[in-house]
């Protein structure tokens, strides 16, 4: 200590609370960390014994089979967010970080906008499943299918990927997009040669993001992708769409042990794609940083 | 220049001689140019539209929930917001008007509990989430060292991907089990008979309710927090610390003083991401409640619901009420719940923006 | 190919096309077999095109619907039949939307809902029953319990199992100081309305005024009590929870036995105490089939017979009269009339499975008559 401390107790206070407080703060890391190791291998362990590749390659039939129309199933919701969701929150991304800059007198259009997207991403889910359902699936008759579940899920997705697309645009250098404006590029030019290459990694995490929130819904499917025992169509409405948060949901409290099967099973499977798509973000994120400049290490 | 003209698809003609590269062709000039303007526009254009979806799909929800809640809102009235009771009146009975809106003989819905219910578990959450993800903040931060700091960073963002059915699913197997068995019957027995702690006696219940609900709900937000208040952290200035750290202030002292309200902003923003998840949460809780609509839980362990558990378990028999208004109501809890989740939202904006010397907030929340 | 190209547009596209070929060719797996294979068929049961059906609903109903599904494809493979067990509440309700092509129900359609949708029908199946089961240690007897017991039992008012109330009933029996968990259906069950219905008929001036019968009704507040979701939920609840006691549906009945738990004897309209065995459902079953109207509609609860069982049911196919397209209209038919066939899905081969029992014939004919009229 290089102060003189006024007096010796508050001296010792202070240790003591250097002390608790270095204790609370690994106690806090145990009781994140903890927990959620316990979830995980709780899954492993109620799947794995009984686990079949059988599941993999078999529809549902009533409540035993297999899981292989929600694995098809969830794919395709997936991939149905990825293009909807991906671009539309891309662009409105570019729009809230290139082309409305917040202009240095007062407000812009687009802060109401991003408070208009948070306000969103914020939104139950389960209200959202029922405006699908009521105005979607029932008013509109397309019948629990593809395309009500795909715009709901998209409808919740977009605000995470704008605001990634966002601030993965706001940190690309100004000298880059000085440069660009000096060489005499267009918009459109500068953005897909130059910002967009730079903002992609941020782009792409913003995106298996919002892959994952997509693929773990329940509520809103629900009410719009009903289940079914197919496997997915081309067709986007009319047919029903299986997903594997179904059977976790509901099979876990049916009497047959084979339902329970199925239900740890499908737990499983999501946790497995959640990991890939959050592991195939940050690999991407890695190799692309190694030819930025200003890698943060 | 010539970079230029290459882009926009000039042929590459040979210059004529005597004439000005730029001037050879003024046609495919004024095409090149065309072209450029309107990419120009298309971008600027389809990323206007686009960044009006959000809007336009809000208003959309707040529209149809408004339109399918009116004649529930109208006979339920401001009785909604504090009677306690879920009577969905004599479904197989004689048919009613008032203020001519058609329900069944005995229809009176009060949203109290489910009120009390989606507060209180949102409270419990946010009480035990924020100090535990600070904490495991700085514990990644400024104690380990890096090699285990960003891997355990990396598996609390994985924690933030978990399904919200699978942590519900262990909730109800295996987590409420074991409080139930293990961890309530002692800390209910040690309360004596206060005011505040009587909250927390006995009976303790079979491990469905508002505590368990409120502890799962916590594990759900505490990786957003976590990981957002670790990149905050990462993106204080050394200087200021390290300045602290000189005049003889110890860990604690720099971590009270400086570094967290450095980023106050940002952590108060995350909270409210977290605080949104909890209240808007369905699944999870649905499992965890017990699901006892009608009345407040008496005490901490208590079985109970919340509004959108309520919903997702009675939204599909809602319709088997044939003159509708069951499902007009469950519009009107879904408004009530989206415009608390939409105030919130606002009341946190305000804060985060009156507090923040930057003007946004900082880091990835 | 750029970086953005790949990432943004050749990837999506990449993974729906390999996700769209899988579906095709898996699709394109499934036998087409045309109708020759059933040109022998017994009467009354036509031949279905190739089209999916579903069916959702009662989870009274969803484990004999998991074994007729898979018998009827025995015969018709052509039909891909997804069943799901949501309650009898949402079965009317999808039924009604037009989201599910047939809802499955213990509770008959109210008036207000054939007032709203008069092209429903409700179409008798089969007979089910209700138990009521409990979870008291040391006690493996089939208590007697009355409808004004369960009634006080489930408004609170009696709130442990030593109770006088029920040692009076069961003079032989020690019963435990343990507090009566009370279980009840948080989503909108048939089982419910079924339930509901026995207490307000036994106890008509209590429940019957107080709360009265529906798919949902306003639990009154007894203490600790659970709320579970479908019957599975009401069995695995109850198991968990020792001193509990729930009203399940007998389809679940070896499943609560293999679990430990009990059910009861229950008292019927002539004032004597039965257990759920097929003479007492085949007598109480008996004085209701001539009562029973053309569209099925009727309670079978309380009945004023001597030997019968109080709380079945008749377990009802909700469909819409009107059907959007005439193969899937032909489809519903055919495995609607092939499950009330007392050769086919009325048997007691498939029935006894799950405790059921057969239809009467009036029954049979009539709910004939009704499937006919499916179009």
């Amino acid at each position: 200590m290089t102060i003189q401390s006024s007096s010796y107790p508050d001296t010792r206070r202070r240790r003591i609370t250097e002390v608790l407080f270095r204790f609370a703060t690994m106690v806090a890391l145990v009781l994140v960390l903890a927990p959620a190791l316990w979830l995980i291998l709780g899954v492993i362990f109620r799947a794995v014994p009984h686990w079949k590749w059988s599941v993999i390659t078999t529809p549902t039939q009533g409540t035993s089979g297999g899981l292989e129309n929600a694995i098809l199933g969830t794919l395709l919701l997936m991939a149905g967010v990825l293009i909807i969701a991906g671009s539309a929150g891309v662009l409105a991304g570019i729009h809230l970080a290139e082309l409305a800059r917040p202009r240095r007198s007062g407000k812009s259009s687009g802060s109401f906008l991003r408070t208009a997207s948070e306000v969103l991403s914020g939104f139950p889910s389960i209200v959202l499943g029922y405006v699908g359902y009521v105005a979607l699936v029932v008013g509109l008759h397309w019948g629990f299918s593809l395309l009500p579940a795909l715009l709901i899920l998209s409808m919740m997705v977009i605000p995470y990927i704008a605001k990634s697309t966002e601030s993965a645009l706001r940190q690309v250098p100004t000298n880059y997009r000085e440069g660009a404006e000096a060489l005499g590029m267009s918009t459109g030019y500068a953005l897909r040669k130059v910002m967009l290459k730079s903002a992609l990694p941020g782009i792409v995490t913003g995106l298996l993001l919002a892959l994952a929130i997509a693929g773990g819904e329940t509520a809103p499917l629900l009410y719009t992708a009903g289940w079914t025992n197919n496997l997915p169509s081309a067709s986007l409405v009319h047919h029903p769409v299986a997903y594997l948060t179904y059977p976790v949901w509901t099979f876990y409290n049916q009497p047959s042990s084979e339902a329970h099967y199925l239900s740890y099973d499908a737990a499983l499977l999501l946790m497995v794609l959640v990991l890939v798509l959050l592991v195939a973000s940050r690999i991407i994120v890695a190799r692309t940083q190694r030819h930025s400049e200003g890698r943060r290490g | 220049m010539a970079i230029v003209a290459g882009s926009t698809g000039l042929p590459a003609s040979p210059p004529a001689s005597g004439v000005h590269p730029i001037r050879r062709s003024s046609l495919a000039w004024r095409i090149g140019g065309a072209i450029r303007a309107n990419e120009e526009q298309a971008w600027r254009w389809s990323a206007r539209v686009a960044s009006l979806i959000p809007l336009g799909a809000l208003a959309f929800v707040l529209t149809v929930l408004a339109v399918k809640a009116w004649p529930a809102i109208k006979v339920n009235g401001v009785g909604f917001l504090t009677s306690s009771s879920w009577k969905p009146g004599n479904t197989y009975g004689a048919t009613v008007h008032t203020d001519g809106v058609a329900h069944p003989l005995g229809a009176s819905y009060g949203a109290w509990p489910m009120i009390a219910g989606t507060l209180q578990t949102s409270a419990i959450a946010v009480a035990l989430a924020v100090p535990i993800s600070i904490g495991a903040a700085f514990a990644l931060t400024e104690r380990l060292p890096r090699w285990l700091s960003q891997p355990l960073g990396f598996a609390i963002e994985v924690l933030a991907g978990i399904p919200s059915v699978i942590i519900g699913l262990w909730g109800v197997l295996t987590l409420g089990p074991f409080l139930s068995k293990h961890v309530y019957p002692i800390v209910a027995d040690q309360m004596p008979d206060v005011p505040v702690l009587r909250y927390f006696r006995n009976p303790t219940g079979h491990g469905e309710g508002l505590l368990t609900s409120g502890i799962v709900l916590a594990l759900m937000i505490v990786p957003i927090i976590a990981s957002t208040t670790r990149d905050l952290f990462l993106q204080v200035p050394p200087l200021p610390k390290e300045g602290a750290e000189a005049l003889g202030m110890t860990d604690a002292e720099v971590a009270r003083r400086v570094t967290v309200p450095w980023v106050r902003a940002g952590i108060i923003g995350a909270t409210v991401l977290g605080l949104g998840r909890a209240l808007g949460e369905t699944i999870a809780v649905a499992m965890i409640s017990g699901s006892i609509l009608g009345s407040v839980a008496p005490n901490i362990y208590g079985t109970m619901t919340t509004i959108a558990a309520t919903i997702v378990t009675q939204l599909d028999s809602a319709a088997t009420d044939g003159t509708g208004f069951a499902t007009a109501t469950l519009a009107e809890a879904g408004l009530l719940l989206a415009v608390i989740s939409v105030v919130v939202n606002l009341i946190a904006r305000g804060i985060v923006v009156r507090t923040s010397r930057l003007g946004a907030p900082v880091g990835r929340a | 190919m750029t970086r953005t190209f790949r990432a943004k547009i050749a990837m999506p596209a990449v993974m729906l096309a390999m996700v769209t070929i899988l579906a095709a060719c898996s699709s394109s797996a499934v036998p087409s077999t045309t109708s020759t294979a059933s040109n022998a068929t017994t009467s009354g049961i036509e031949t279905p095109p190739k089209v999916s059906l579903s069916e959702t609903g009662s989870t009274l109903l969803y484990p004999l619907w998991n074994i007729w599904a898979p018998a009827y494809n025995q015969t018709y493979p052509q039909v891909s039949i997804t069943t799901a067990g949501t309650g009898s509440g949402t079965g009317i309700s999808d039924a009604s939307n037009g989201t599910v092509d047939i809802g499955s129900s213990d509770a008959y359609l109210s008036s207000s809902q054939v007032q709203a949708h008069p092209t429903l029908l409700n179409i008798p199946l089969a007979i089910s029953v209700q138990v009521i089961a409990y979870n008291v240690p040391g006690v493996t007897a089939h208590l007697k319990l009355s409808g004004s017991l369960l009634s006080s039992i489930y408004q609170g008012k009696v709130t442990e199992w030593n109770d006088p109330a029920i040692a009076a009933l069961n003079p032989g029996t020690t019963l435990p100081s343990i507090p009566i968990v009370t279980l009840h259906r948080s989503d909108g069950s048939g089982d419910t309305f079924i339930f509901s219905q026995y207490l307000s008929k036994a106890d008509p001036s209590g429940w019957g005024t107080k709360v009265s019968f529906g798919t949902t009704v306003p639990w009154p507040a007894a203490p600790g009590a659970l709320g579970e979701n479908g019957n599975g939920g009401m069995v695995s609840g109850c198991k968990a929870t020792v001193g509990c006691i729930a009203y399940v549906g007998i389809s679940f009945l070896s499943q609560l036995l293999g679990d430990g738990l009990t059910y009861g004897q229950l008292q019927n309209g002539q004032g004597n105490y039965e257990l759920p065995t097929s003479t007492a459902v085949a007598a109480e079953a008996a004085y209701f089939a001539p009562k029973t109207p053309a569209n099925g509609t009727i309670s079978m609860i309380y009945g004023p017979v001597a030997g019968g069982y109080p709380i079945i049911n008749y377990e009802y196919a909700i469909v819409d009269s009107t059907q959007q397209s005439s193969p899937t209209a032909k489809a519903i038919r055919s495995l609607l009339e092939w499950s009330v066939d007392p050769n086919k899905g009325n048997s007691a081969q498939y029935l006894s499975q799950v405790s059921f029992q057969p239809l009467p014939a009036t029954v049979v004919a009539q709910s004939s008559k009704q499937i006919a009229k499916i179009q």
